[in-house]
């Protein structure tokens, strides 16, 4: 239930994302705020539920980005496993771990998608490295706003934790 | 074997989960990706966010330039009324310039080839202008008013895009800029054929296939030709820009800045219907007439 509620919040993410920027900067600047939901599912979630929201989540990057299906979906299923490694090496609990986190998985997705495109694309419909700034941008942007991101997450992971009778703490 | 799988099941998950997608896109990198019923039905559940985002939006623009914006609409308003009487002053010249082009045309034996165009308003209701994946607006049309896909979509300054997707009540329009977007052009001034193909940034495009020989400068203004088949002949596209003839190759390089900036936009044309120009000689090279 966890997975789906992750990816139907990453879905709900996606379309208020493109409506706001539509409003604001009109698509001058570009944010991934999905790439934060990856994040989380890697450092909060288990193996199994946090790789089938992270399969999911990707699923809808492709299908809202309007990349090749599967893309997505695996370049979302490898961060989920590089944030799964980085958290195992290193403490990152607070927000801005999260945000540092969700930056640099921003620039997975945008660096990896422009890899695999270029080796399998038109080569005058792959996305280039002149693109570069603009990735570094919207990892940025993603920063800025994986915090707020952070408390919505929490809130939703809060709905389906339940405590267990009796437990000391 | 089955106890090897129940020990690695969460391993064996998580492999499987990477390689299907990488299969499938390895399998489909090179077709187009259509949306199956199940995609469509997902994006669907979208439509009411971005609906509900612009109409909250709008009705905050609309009482913030209904009241507040007010102040000094007097002094603005005697303004645009002087710039008004200029206009159609200007506008009564071009009438005189347009009968004297329709009586050459007519003296010349030209046919109109102009067929007449039937536009559908649109609000853009979302803006999809990542680095990677599509550049897309989406419109608050789709196809219950009559729009398929390949439909131009234009504003007053030129060419937006094309209409890529279509769902019952919303559209996604693929702007000139995308990477996957290519406009059959010509070079206003001396007529010279050209493409204009997208980068992928929302403020650049590139001229494709303009032969070295041909008379191009910086700054001449492109058109659409009308012979790609999707847009009519005649629309602003862009003005060119970063010109770089080379000593040697068939064509010369050069970056256009797009007439509309697709960052700026709130509501769109989309052309439901133009006729074709029929392949229509002059008189002079009539058949009959040829020698």
């Amino acid at each position: 239930m966890k997975p789906l509620a992750h990816v139907l919040f990453a879905l709900l993410l996606a379309a208020l994302q493109a409506a706001v920027l539509r409003w604001i900067g009109g698509g001058t600047v570009s944010v991934a705020l999905v790439a934060c939901c990856i994040v989380w599912a890697g450092l909060q979630g288990g193996n199994v539920d946090g790789s089938v929201a992270a399969a999911g989540i990707g699923y809808v990057l492709d299908l809202m980005a309007g990349t090749p299906k599967g893309l997505m979906t695996f370049l979302a299923v490898a961060l989920f496993l590089a944030v799964r490694g980085v958290a195992a090496a290193v403490d990152l609990r607070g927000r801005a771990g999260f945000a540092l986190l969700s930056a640099l998985g921003a620039l997975f997705l945008s660096i990896g998608a422009t890899f695999l495109l270029q080796n399998t694309s038109a080569p005058e419909a792959a996305p280039g490295w002149g693109l570069a700034g603009r990735m570094i941008v919207e990892a940025l942007l993603t920063a800025a706003a994986a915090p707020v991101l952070a408390t919505g997450l929490r809130r939703l992971d809060g709905m389906f934790h339940r405590e267990e009778p009796g437990l000391l703490r | 074997m089955l106890g090897l799988i129940k020990r690695y099941r969460e391993l064996i998950l998580v492999a499987v989960l990477l390689v299907v997608p990488l299969g499938i896109f390895f399998a489909h990198a090179k077709k187009p990706a259509e949306r199956t019923r199940f995609d469509r039905a997902v994006v669907w559940i979208t439509t009411p966010v971005e609906r509900a985002v612009a109409w909250g939006a709008t009705g905050v623009l609309r009482a913030w330039n209904g009241y507040v914006a007010l102040r000094g609409s007097h002094e603005r308003a005697a303004v645009l009324m002087a710039r008004v009487q200029a206009l159609e002053l200007e506008q009564q010249r071009l009438q005189e310039v347009q009968l004297e082009a329709e009586r050459l045309r007519k003296l010349l034996g030209f046919a109109e080839l102009e067929g007449e165009r039937r536009y559908l308003g649109a609000r853009v209701v979302g803006i999809r202008l990542g680095t990677v994946g599509r550049q897309v607006l989406t419109i608050d049309r789709g196809s219950d008013d009559g729009l398929a896909p390949m439909m131009p979509v234009v504003v007053a300054d030129g060419v937006v895009g094309r209409i890529h997707a279509v769902a019952g009540r919303t559209a996604d329009v693929l702007v000139l800029t995308d990477l996957n977007s290519s406009i059959a052009v010509r070079v206003d001034r001396t007529r010279a054929r050209a493409n204009v193909r997208g980068l992928g940034k929302p403020d650049l495009c590139r001229l494709d296939y303009a032969l070295r020989t041909e008379d191009v400068i910086e700054g001449d203004p492109l058109v659409t030709s009308g012979t790609d088949g999707v847009f009519p002949r005649g629309l602003p596209v862009g003005k060119i820009t970063q010109l770089d003839r080379r000593q040697h190759g068939l064509f010369q390089d050069a970056r256009v800045v797009p007439a509309v900036d697709v960052t700026r936009l709130e509501e769109v044309l989309v052309l439901t219907s133009w006729e074709r120009p029929s392949e229509v000689l002059p008189a002079a090279y009539a058949p009959g007439k040829l020698p």
